[in-house]
């Protein structure tokens, strides 16, 4: 367990993440993607943290932030697609091709 | 599941040698699980007035296990067979990894870890995952409908859980399950923060779908969550939930009535007692408070109980300055 | 025996998040998420970030309860045992997701870290302690703020009522065949009660 191997397993999450998110056609997929990206880099961060930090507080911190960035990207995605749902009935992407009510 | 090595655990605890941990827990909650069958029972039948059927022998339980254990086992079209088959199995493992952090005795616990009530409201947290699955997982309409009720209902009681823990802990100053033990050394939790423990009844009731949280495998659903197990799974599914009130009770024993703390007798003589009376407590409102529908009860969870839960925190934190 | 530990999560974790796009159900799509972060959280426990690890852990659980609620919602089979996928650019999208992961493979095997690991994990907690409530409690006000606009703005979204009337206003099922720029007037040509069809009920 060291620098380069978790950041090859953080680059790997990553990066099945992006695929996931653009691939996807269903909101919820694609959010699933969002997820996994930022598993990634909370997996990155505190590898930083305990290999190169010597125990300071920053790269925890941004643990934290990136812990706080899913959970708000959790709660307006899942709002955001109620309110399209009721709008449009739409649980696609390809179900709203404009933003236009 | 902390494993590595710990450092100065607050309350000086040992815990026990690691190859003794799992079959010592597994005895426990077993024949806690047994007591509380039987418990269940007697208190139903004495209350129906129908007391000294075969039913409510001590063997009675025991008797149709074995049955249970040799009836055929009949699956569903297309079910999730790896989900279904481990949901009991998963169950009781969270409910032994919750019991874990519990101190059973002074200095006994087997991991008294430094975050104990953080990782027993995972394992709490991970229960629903695992209450979902096997209602999911067989393929069939009613177990389904009566998964997604249960998610609304655990939803709303485990923030509860969660507040009414803190609380406890914070007289403690510590999320050690035992620093929150030797805390209520001069005065149990129960006296100094009053509506922990009712709220923890309803949590308990609610993780082990029971009481006025029956939902899960509820007659008005045709058995729900458990309609389609049949033989070793019914069986499995059955004990693992006795298991889990067990652990509930032991748990509520040990943050709200002062855990193994008492005069006289030994402490694991006491601990044995208090879970007893909250087991007895949560049969008997198992047995006679009348099922809530899952929305009436996600109201008064969240416009209710959770503001109840904020007072609890409330007091608990005056009580401390 | 943590580099045999750290193999395991991390190739857990890996597997898992791969097979969340790759399943037939959306539930097991959201569980195999919920293992992966689980993994990671396993992971971060042997970086000595526990307190980290437990609250990612505790937080990502109930997330994904919600997570699998939610899939339901928006689900055409609510069982979801059915087989399905979509995906649309897939193409793209693997190019983008190796370019992704290979920017940071190529950081991790060329770049120069310095070497300064965690020397004592319980000084660690407690630093992270006064940097989280410390002095002026900044980064946890931040984060309460943040959390409390977030509320704010996911209730006015969903609600299912208002400034401009009933959110299922003009509201209609989608089409038969997916894709294009469904707009509720298209249907109305044929369908003279599409206006006022109710979906759902709005409880959750």
């Amino acid at each position: 367990m060291s620098l380069v191997t978790i950041l090859l397993v953080a680059g790997a999450l990553i990066g099945i993440g992006v695929w996931g998110a653009l691939a996807q056609q269903s909101f919820v997929m694609l959010m699933m993607g969002i997820e996994l990206v930022v598993n990634g880099v909370i997996l990155a961060a505190a590898g930083f943290w305990a290999e190169t930090g010597a125990g300071g507080p920053k790269g925890q911190v941004l643990v934290i932030v990136a812990m706080a960035v899913m959970a708000v990207e959790m709660a307006i995605g899942f709002a955001l697609v109620a309110a399209v749902y009721r709008a449009r009935q739409a649980d696609m992407t390809e179900g709203i091709g404009s933003l236009r009510g | 599941m902390m494993g590595g090595d710990r450092i100065d655990v607050p309350s000086g605890i040992d815990p026990f040698h690691p190859a003794l941990a799992v079959p010592v827990l597994l005895a426990v909650v077993g024949l806690g699980a047994v007591i509380a069958v039987i418990l269940h029972r007697k208190v139903a039948s004495s209350l129906a007035g129908t007391g000294g059927s075969p039913a409510t022998s001590a063997a009675a339980p025991l008797r149709e296990a074995r049955w249970l254990a040799r009836q055929q086992v009949v699956t569903t079209e297309r079910p999730d067979l790896a989900t279904w088959i481990l949901a009991p199995a998963a169950y009781l493992g969270l409910a032994v990894a919750a019991l874990s952090v519990v101190p059973l005795s002074a200095g006994v616990a087997v991991a008294d870890v430094r975050t104990g009530i953080v990782v027993f409201g995972a394992a709490e947290a991970l229960a629903i995952v695992v209450i979902f699955l096997h209602g999911w997982s067989p393929n069939s309409p009613y177990a389904l409908i009566s998964a997604y009720r249960f998610v609304a209902v655990a939803l709303s009681y485990e923030l509860l859980s969660m507040f009414v823990l803190i609380a406890a802990a914070i007289p403690a100053g510590s999320l050690s399950i035992g620093a929150i033990v030797d805390s209520q050394a001069g005065l149990w939790n129960v006296v100094r923060q009053p509506l922990g423990l009712p709220l923890w009844l309803v949590v308990s009731w609610g993780v082990t779908f029971s009481g006025p949280l029956a939902v899960v495998d509820s007659a008005d659903l045709a058995g729900g969550g458990g309609v389609e197990d049949s033989g070793l799974q019914r069986l499995a599914w059955a004990g693992a939930r006795a298991a889990m009130l067990v652990v509930f009770a032991a748990a509520g024993a040990t943050v709200f009535l002062g855990g193994w703390q008492g005069p006289v007798l030994p402490g694991g003589a006491w601990m044995a007692l208090k879970t007893a009376a909250l087991l007895a407590v949560l049969v008997v409102g198992d047995i006679t408070l009348a099922r809530m529908s899952a929305q009436r009860f996600v109201r008064l969870a969240w416009a209710v109980l959770l503001p109840l839960a904020f007072l609890d925190l409330l007091i608990a934190g005056l009580g401390s300055l | 025996m943590i580099d045999v530990a750290f193999v395991v999560f991390s190739l857990t974790a890996v597997v898992s998040g791969y097979l969340v796009f790759r399943v037939d159900s959306m539930i097991r799509a959201s569980f195999l998420l919920l293992a992966s972060f689980l993994n990671v959280g396993a992971v971060l426990v042997l970086l000595l970030a526990e307190y980290l690890g437990t609250a990612l852990l505790f937080m990502m659980t109930v997330e994904m309860i919600v997570m699998a609620l939610f899939m339901v919602m928006f689900m055409m089979n609510p069982a979801g045992l059915n087989p399905m996928s979509m995906v649309h650019q897939p193409r793209v999208a693997a190019v983008a997701g190796v370019v992704a992961a290979g920017g940071i493979w190529a950081v991790a095997l060329f770049a120069e870290f310095p070497d300064a690991p965690v020397v004592d994990a319980d000084q660690a907690v407690r630093d992270l302690g006064f940097e989280l409530l410390g002095q002026s409690m900044l980064v946890f006000e931040s984060a309460g703020v943040t959390l409390l606009a977030t509320m704010v703005c996911a209730v006015v979204l969903s609600a299912a009522r208002g400034r401009y009337g009933d959110g299922y206003e003009g509201s209609v099922a989608p089409p038969l065949d997916p894709g294009g720029d469904h707009r509720p007037e298209d249907d109305l040509v044929d369908d003279d009660a599409a206006g006022d069809h109710h979906h759902g009920h709005g409880g959750m």
